[in-house]
């Protein structure tokens, strides 16, 4: 893997039965950069995405990360029947981070997430009462508690309202200015100066967009 | 092993589990709605029947009754835990994927669900037991508590290599019911036992041996280590072979 990137995809192929649905992937993140990858319903957009962080295995190719990841699921994936504190407890255990006041514990990243995205008031609220939007806070929440060095987004902003939109971009050109590599997976990119490279997913290859 | 993922997992499931009231209060009212079924419909007529963990020429004459309380407060246990199991197994598979992504191992997932199914085993156990004494006295209480809660072992490991094969739960819940039915709702009692002409199926069954320990301890004074061993080897089969599956299925490519 070349160092100087947090990412490499290489010629991924995956078939779902015999249906083709990725022939030849290929694509490099580097650090502090946003990647976008678009494409119609059933392109198969989130089935490259599940093959990046290991969710599913590629029936060929290669995909090369060595830096700690985060990844937010298109789907939301947090536990309903917890509260809002106890999935960041979850989670912050799963990344072995410490708690406390620390710098670097989730406790510290959770106080600071729940300000950074105002979901503050809803920290002990059970998921389940939590509208659609803070939900997809909290899953989005998750996926960075961990201060990743490589992110894969699916669907990040479905849900969201405007003011959490910008939110989310100003907190995503922080983390790209520290180094993360973003990877940004949506059916539409409707700000297409936020990225350093799109990519359309068709026929099962990428193409410059 | 890490411990604190471990910990951490059990606390979270078992407040999940504390958070579900009316399942949690069904699993100490279906016990003593059973008991009562029972105490309602049997006599206290003498029955005889062969217990094929002592010997297969020796028969046992005790109370119809108190059998049939045994009998049951066993099927009880077995059948909870079991629903239980195929519960904690099958809930929330995309978000313990999810956890073992970010950087749980998948056998502290289902280890840390084991241990709040072993807590609800020990507890539905004790309850169940501790209401025979009510109802009739057996000669060996405690061993008889171990066989309730080795049947909840048992059975309970049964419904989490159910819940780690099937992904859907009417799949899972037609299993367990129909297992569950067969077994420790049927054959293992005694008296069917004793008129059975292949034994061989009943004795491989999960509720064999935790049947036998049950009924041994309540009714008579000889060894129970057999059917006790026989327990614990029964069930740690079933939950290392749920491991693998549930290993095998929550895997992270790397």
């Amino acid at each position: 893997m070349n160092p100087e990137n947090v990412l490499e995809v290489l010629h991924v192929a995956k078939s779902f039965g015999r249906h083709p649905v990725l022939k030849d992937v290929t694509f490099r993140i580097q650090p502090g950069k946003i990647v976008g990858i678009t494409g119609e319903n059933g392109a198969g957009k989130s089935t490259l995405l599940k093959i990046i962080v290991g969710w599913i295995s590629p029936d060929s190719g290669q995909v090369i990360k060595k830096v700690a990841t985060g990844y937010c699921p298109q789907d939301l994936c947090v536990f309903e029947t917890l509260t809002v504190a106890e999935n960041f407890a979850y989670f912050g255990a799963a990344y072995g981070l410490g708690n406390g006041n620390l710098p670097g514990s989730w406790t510290a990243k959770k106080e600071w997430l729940l300000k950074r995205f105002r979901f503050e008031t809803y920290e002990k609220t059970l998921v389940s009462r939590l509208s659609g939007g803070t939900k997809q806070k909290l899953n989005f929440s998750l996926a960075v508690l961990h201060s990743p060095l490589l992110l894969v987004l699916d669907e990040p902003y479905s849900g969201f309202d405007w003011e959490t939109y910008v939110h989310f971009w100003d907190y995503a050109e922080e983390m790209k200015s520290n180094g993360t590599g973003i990877l940004i997976v949506s059916h539409f990119v409707y700000d297409r100066s936020k990225f350093d490279t799109v990519f359309e997913l068709k026929g099962g290859t990428l193409q410059c967009a | 092993m890490r411990l604190r993922h471990i910990q951490t997992g059990w606390t979270m499931t078992a407040r999940e589990l504390l958070r579900n009231r009316i399942a949690f209060l069904l699993f100490f009212i279906i016990p003593t709605l059973f008991y009562a079924v029972i105490f309602l419909v049997t006599t206290h007529r003498q029955i005889a029947f062969k217990l094929a963990s002592i010997s297969e020429s020796t028969f046992l004459t005790v109370s119809q009754r108190n059998e049939a309380l045994i009998f049951i407060g066993l099927a009880a246990v077995g059948i909870l835990t079991s629903f239980l199991a195929l519960n904690l197994t099958q809930k929330h598979a995309a978000e313990n994927r999810r956890l073992v992504l970010c950087g749980f191992r998948t056998y502290e997932t289902l280890l840390s669900k084991f241990a709040v199914l072993l807590c609800v085993i020990v507890g539905v156990g004790c309850y169940v037991g501790a209401m025979l004494p009510l109802l009739f006295t057996p000669r060996r209480f405690l061993l008889v508590l171990l066989g309730f809660m080795t049947g909840g072992y048992v059975y309970g490991c049964y419904g989490m290599l159910v819940g780690a094969i099937f992904k859907r739960e009417l799949e899972g819940i037609l299993f367990i019911v129909l297992l569950a039915n067969f077994d420790v709702g049927w054959l293992q009692n005694p008296i069917y036992y004793a008129q059975a002409q292949n034994k061989a199926i009943i004795r491989h069954l999960p509720g064999f041996f935790p049947s036998q320990l049950s009924m041994v301890s309540a009714f008579t004074d000889h060894s129970f280590l057999q059917p006790l061993l026989g327990s614990l080897g029964y069930g740690t089969a079933l939950l290392l072979a749920a491991m693998l599956i549930f290993w095998w299925k929550m895997r992270i490519r790397k």
